[in-house]
């Protein structure tokens, strides 16, 4: 009975997301991030919100001067790029102890680091000292999704929030994952899977990483938090770069129409396995670790399969394609003549002759079917924020007074979470973590 | 035996009230929609005809009372198997009956739903209220998970659509076209609901069964997909679903008690909503006294199978905490299925494995076969069982939890 209470939350958060995402060209295609050869990040403090109302301490890379971020900037480059990743250590720490060395490995890529480099030794990688910087240096030979990380007292560190994705987009073109036309989307979205134990971000702000030291908390690690790209739900439904959320930039609000390729990059940016359950339909996994799921170099993904939960591991990356279409539900899902006049329709396959309308990509076998149930009256039914009112995909009905309104067009919307069922809370609040809805909005109904 | 006196008066009382509400506005109420079934039943009887590739099921939402292995009354919600009982006309006697038969029935887990594929699938879920919780008035949903193709109005994720009140009911249309192992579960404040016991088998099976095909010199006429060489054939299918309980978030639901999200931590691991030794038991277990005595466990994993034959195992995994890894000792068994897809790659590049042991988070599934040795003795057991070792246990009793045996006849 607690989702009364988020109804607002989330009503505000969705309105205003679908608002500045109508003003933003073509950014709900593609991730958000940074592109280029040369990024400067920095290593810096901040503090995250959660929805609960709760605020923790983090280390976050920076984009340059830029405010740290939980996770780090998504770092997107192209395949075959030289790219150098500049670390400076502008760390502080709580206590007036001496801020901890900071740096990054790069799971995936050959890394050289000059020898003249100033960076310190560490047992991973090079470091940087406090208020020093580090450069990294990579081939983006393959194309894919990768993590990057701290490579420096990882445990901490990682939760603390040193942590973020790359993605290599391959010589092929942006539109695909991997260089072969099975690999092709018409939207991404990135699913980094990250969870939460306040009691050491608590610690560390307080005392400094002397403040985890001679506890269990590492050891007898407990989250009770859980994020997709740094936001737990339903911040995670909120317009990226919102100005409350500053040190959380990243959202995740997957939309498409049907017909289309999602591809889902999910990774695991935590410490915890999450099966990640994608309402709607199979994904077809295509690739794990930034390699093609291929017998032979030209086969393209012939060693895919399909799921209904992403097992995500952590450290780990996930491509996937996600596809919709409504195929054979036995009933024509934009409505029939005996609902109205303004259901009636077409359905043309004639173009490209594959069972599904040219356009819209309806499936025309299912056409002028009628709904095959009597829904129970009103007042019998509990309704839900993104419940349109209409069981058909871009209509609209009445509800009554205070219901719905959060799915403006009538989109068919999916709840994609972590099938941890735990994780999708905020603390004790339920709904919230790891948790976001895909939104399907009708053949016509812009996206972006 | 005053808190069962206490209950069995809440049910009869907040039963007579829901089916007195269940009269008033039109069509409103304990409401049944199965074509050809003319009173309610989800059934076809005497004169009703049932038409082709038709299936009906009622189910009810509520709460009651299962039993643990180490014998400790754990309280739940959870569905219960109403199919049969006549709905109408509704006024006053056969909703009553359902409301009635509903309250407290509750079982665990949920009563299995078994499809052919092509079926077209009506089932109704009827809200039949909490009679221990009377201050709760959640809604409840079924949600099918890993349907493909979903429509939100039937996806039972009261977010995106509807979810039924008490006293009322709200039929979900599927057309079941892809066969495969699936689960169900209610997606009303999933993580509770979930916990509590709202879960459930469902699976169903491919086009192919009934056609004879010869795999590995042996003739097979039941199948787990359609794979057009009997590769997936089998003799016997066993659901087996991963679950566990937190009784701590149990107890406090039962007491009233605020809920504890964020420190669930389950300590009574299962297979088929039991424990072990009760996981081996074939039968109901006996009814628990503080449902009125309705059999809420009905689900055995004990599997058995004649030597030589081959064993479907349907395993999927619906506990909310965490992953658990499922080991068969002694006897390997061969993966070809996950998340209802049988597991070619999309030329059809085989890449079925054999494996001993699969790990499965919440929300997967996974169909593996075991070939028993044609040279089995006779009464020979195999152990499938978590390696989480720590799980196998009954709350504080070693030696139980997520285990069962499979023994050759």
């Amino acid at each position: 009975m607690h989702m009364r209470v988020i109804k607002t939350a989330f009503q505000v958060t969705v309105l205003f997301a679908a608002f500045l995402l109508l003003l933003t060209v073509n950014a709900g295609a593609m991730i958000n991030g940074i592109t280029g050869t040369t990024f400067n990040l920095t290593a810096k403090t901040g503090h995250i919100s959660t929805p609960d109302g709760g605020s923790y301490l983090i280390w976050g890379y920076a984009n340059g001067t830029g405010l740290a971020q939980y996770p780090g900037p998504t770092l997107i480059v192209n395949q075959g790029a030289l790219v150098r990743v500049k670390l400076t250590n502008n760390l502080t720490v709580a206590g007036g102890g001496t801020p901890p060395n900071v740096s990054i490995v790069f799971p995936g890529q050959q890394v050289t680091i000059a020898s003249a480099d100033p960076g310190v030794p560490g047992i991973l990688t090079k470091e940087a000292a406090s208020g020093k910087t580090v450069t990294y240096q990579f081939t983006a030979t393959n194309p894919g999704t990768y993590t990057y990380y701290s490579g420096t007292d990882s445990a901490l560190q990682i939760e603390m929030g040193f942590m973020g994705t790359i993605i290599v987009r391959p010589t092929k073109g942006a539109n695909f994952a991997y260089n072969h036309q099975d690999a092709k989307f018409d939207r991404e979205t990135l699913f980094l899977l990250t969870e939460m134990d306040p009691r050491i971000h608590q610690a560390v702000e307080n005392f400094g990483p002397a403040g985890v030291v001679g506890t269990d908390y590492l050891a007898n690690y407990f989250p009770v938090l859980w994020f997709i790209n740094g936001r737990a739900a339903p911040d995670t439904m909120a317009e990226p770069m919102a100005p409350w959320l500053p040190y959380q930039p990243y959202n995740c609000m997957p939309m498409m129409h049907p017909g289309e390729k999602l591809l889902m990059r999910v990774v695991g940016g935590g410490r915890d396995l999450h099966p990640f359950h994608h309402h709607g339909s199979h994904a077809r996994v295509i690739a794990r670790d930034g390699q093609l799921l291929a017998s032979a170099p030209n086969t393209g993904p012939d060693l895919s399969t399909e799921v209904f939960t992403i097992q995500s591991q952590p450290g780990s990356t996930i491509d996937a394609i996600f596809e919709w279409t409504g195929k054979g539900l036995g009933w024509d899902i934009y409505g029939t003549a005996a609902d109205g006049p303004e259901f009636i329709h077409t359905c043309n396959d004639t173009i490209v002759v594959d069972g599904f309308d040219d356009a819209t990509h309806e499936y025309c076998a299912d056409h002028d079917k009628p709904f095959p149930v009597t829904l129970p009256t009103n007042q019998e039914l509990a309704f839900g924020g993104f419940y349109s009112g209409s069981p058909f995909l871009g209509s609209l009905n009445s509800l009554p007074p205070g219901q719905g309104g959060l799915n403006p067009n009538g989109g068919y919307t999916y709840m994609w979470h972590s099938h941890t069922e735990k994780e999708m809370v905020n603390y004790d609040i339920f709904p919230g973590g790891m948790m976001t809805m895909l939104l399907i909005e009708a053949p016509g109904v812009p996206i972006n | 035996m005053n808190s069962i006196l206490k209950y069995s008066i809440m049910a009869v009382s907040v039963g007579s009230f829901l089916s007195m509400m269940s009269v008033f506005p039109a069509n409103a109420g304990v409401s049944v929609q199965c074509p050809g079934d003319t009173d309610g039943s989800a059934t076809w009887t005497g004169s009703e005809v049932q038409p082709p590739n038709t299936k009906c099921m009622h189910l009810g939402a509520g709460d009651g009372f299962i039993t643990m292995a180490d014998g400790l009354s754990q309280y739940i919600f959870g569905f219960s198997n109403l199919t049969g009982l006549v709905t109408r006309p509704v006024f006053p006697a056969p909703a009553d009956d359902v409301m009635m038969a509903g309250m407290l029935g509750a079982s665990f887990p949920a009563p299995p739903i078994v499809l052919d594929e092509g079926d077209e699938f009506y089932l109704t879920l009827t809200n039949v209220g909490m009679a221990v919780r009377p201050d709760l008035f959640d809604p409840h949903t079924v949600h099918y998970h890993g349907f493909p193709q979903a429509a939100p109005i039937f996806d039972g994720v009261p977010d995106s659509s509807i979810s039924i009140n008490m006293g009322s009911s709200l039929t979900y249309y599927y057309k079941i076209n892809d066969p495969g192992t699936y689960m169900y579960h209610c997606h009303v404040e999933a993580a509770e609901h979930m916990q509590m016991g709202m879960v459930g088998n469902l699976y169903v099976r491919p086009a192919q069964d009934g056609t004879t095909k010869i795999y590995g010199g042996k003739t097979y006429t039941r199948f787990a997909y359609n794979d057009g060489d009997g590769s997936t054939g089998y003799d016997v299918d066993y659901p087996i679903q991963i679950g566990s309980f937190d009784s701590a978030f149990h107890n406090a639901s039962e007491a009233v008690q605020p809920l504890p999200f964020a420190l669930m931590v389950d300590n009574y691991p299962m297979l088929n909503g039991r424990g072990y030794p009760d996981t081996v038991n074939p039968a109901s277990l006996p009814a628990p006294a503080e449902n009125g005595g309705k059999v809420s466990q009905k689900e055995s994993s004990l599997v058995t199978a004649d030597r030589g034959q081959r064993v479907l195992l349907r395993i999927s995994n619906l506990n909310v905490t965490r992953f658990y890894t499922l080991g068969s000792m002694g006897i390997s068994m061969n993966v070809i299925g996950k998340d209802a897809k049988l597991l070619r790659g999309p030329d059809g590049k085989n890449l079925y494995y054999k494996t001993n042991s699969v790990t499965l988070g919440g929300g997967q599934s996974v169909d593996a076969i075991i070939d028993i040795p044609a040279d089995a003795i006779s009464g020979r057991r195999y152990f499938l069982y978590t390696t989480n070792l720590n799980y196998l246990s009954n709350d504080t009793e070693p030696f139980g939890g997520m285990m069962t045996e499979i023994r050759v006849n």
